[in-house]
């Protein structure tokens, strides 16, 4: 206890400050948070597209042999069609190549389960859908997994 | 006036800017990364045609004839159906003879990939709802609770029989 003069003569004490210490450990909770329920862009999309709803999707295995393909239209050329495999524009007559390239640097189990997942907007002709599993076929990579959003049945 | 200076508490470390660093970190993390989810419908391709390959016979009673013309209207048996109908023929075609039956799609180049798409989400979900009851009426549980090994059993014995016609340039009429 203080002696009584200071009872009633209060001192000039300062607004004491907000204690933040525990505001890192909170936005850390945030950030690993996201860091687990997001996974990193592999390849910047170079096509627009917006993929079908289906009522019977599953989640993708995520192992590391899956092929990106994206089926969309171009960002400059008007409203021309174009097929992006990972991070490259190609043509579906060039798929085949690509994915013996791609299996090549694959250790040998995970070329055995390589996966395409494809991307194709809801608009795209089957005439090109079908060039492209063609292509797929040819090079025997034949784990297809047509990508959509889910709709509850 | 020395024992007092002595008893002082170290002063506290100042942590106001950890949260910013974290919260940089927290953004630069929402920048690079795609909520996205990887989901989709999986399929397994046929094998590239073999050259000379007799095309098999299938008996007629036995397929269902799927098709999609250039104005995504779907035809089951060359009738137009809807993705319901289409279900429930294939749903009887394959309590009707599991093993023996054929899913036959064709489509047009024209067709969109949505109502592609949406067929074969309307063909692999009856097949699904085929696989439940039947994991329902032998395990009593539903299908996605089965065991890898019962899963396989319950595929085997609902095989999914689709063929896949290649679809023709400039349209097959």
């Amino acid at each position: 206890m203080r002696p009584m003069r200071s009872m009633f003569h209060k001192r000039h004490s300062s607004v004491p400050s907000l204690n933040v210490a525990s505001m890192p450990d909170l936005i850390f909770t945030v950030l690993f948070f996201f860091m687990i329920v997001t996974h990193m862009r592999s390849d910047e999309v170079k096509v627009r597209l917006e993929v079908p709803a289906g009522s019977e999707v599953k989640k993708l295995p995520g192992h590391p042999a899956v092929i990106n393909i994206y089926i969309g239209r171009s960002q400059e050329k008007g409203d021309a069609w174009q097929v992006q495999l990972n991070g490259d524009i190609v043509m579906a007559k060039e798929i085949p190549a690509r994915i013996n390239e791609i299996r090549g640097k694959l250790s040998a189990e995970n070329a055995e389960r390589l996966t395409v997942s494809l991307r194709a907007d809801k608009h795209a002709p089957m005439g090109l859908v079908s060039d492209v599993k063609q292509a797929l076929q040819q090079s025997y990579a034949l784990k297809l997994n047509y990508n959509a959003t889910e709709i509850s049945p | 006036m020395f024992r007092k200076r002595y008893h002082k508490q170290i002063p506290e470390l100042n942590t106001t800017s950890t949260a910013d660093i974290s919260f940089m970190l927290l953004i630069f993390f929402l920048v690079t990364s795609s909520m996205d989810t990887e989901k989709g419908l999986m399929r397994q391709l046929a094998p590239p045609p073999i050259e000379n390959q007799q095309p098999q016979d299938v008996n007629k009673d036995l397929v269902v004839r799927v098709e999609l013309d250039a104005h995504d209207q779907l035809t089951c048996d060359g009738k137009p159906a809807t993705l319901e109908e289409l279900a429930q023929a294939v749903t009887a075609m394959a309590q009707v003879n599991r093993m023996g039956h054929v899913v036959s799609i064709q489509a047009d180049p024209a067709t969109t990939y949505e109502a592609y798409f949406r067929m074969q989400d309307a063909i692999v979900g009856a097949y699904h709802r085929l696989r439940d009851r039947y994991a329902q009426e032998h395990y009593g549980r539903p299908y996605h609770r089965l065991s890898a090994d019962e899963r396989a059993l319950v595929n085997d014995y609902y095989p999914q029989r689709i063929s896949e016609s290649p679809i023709e340039k400039g349209g097959d009429r």
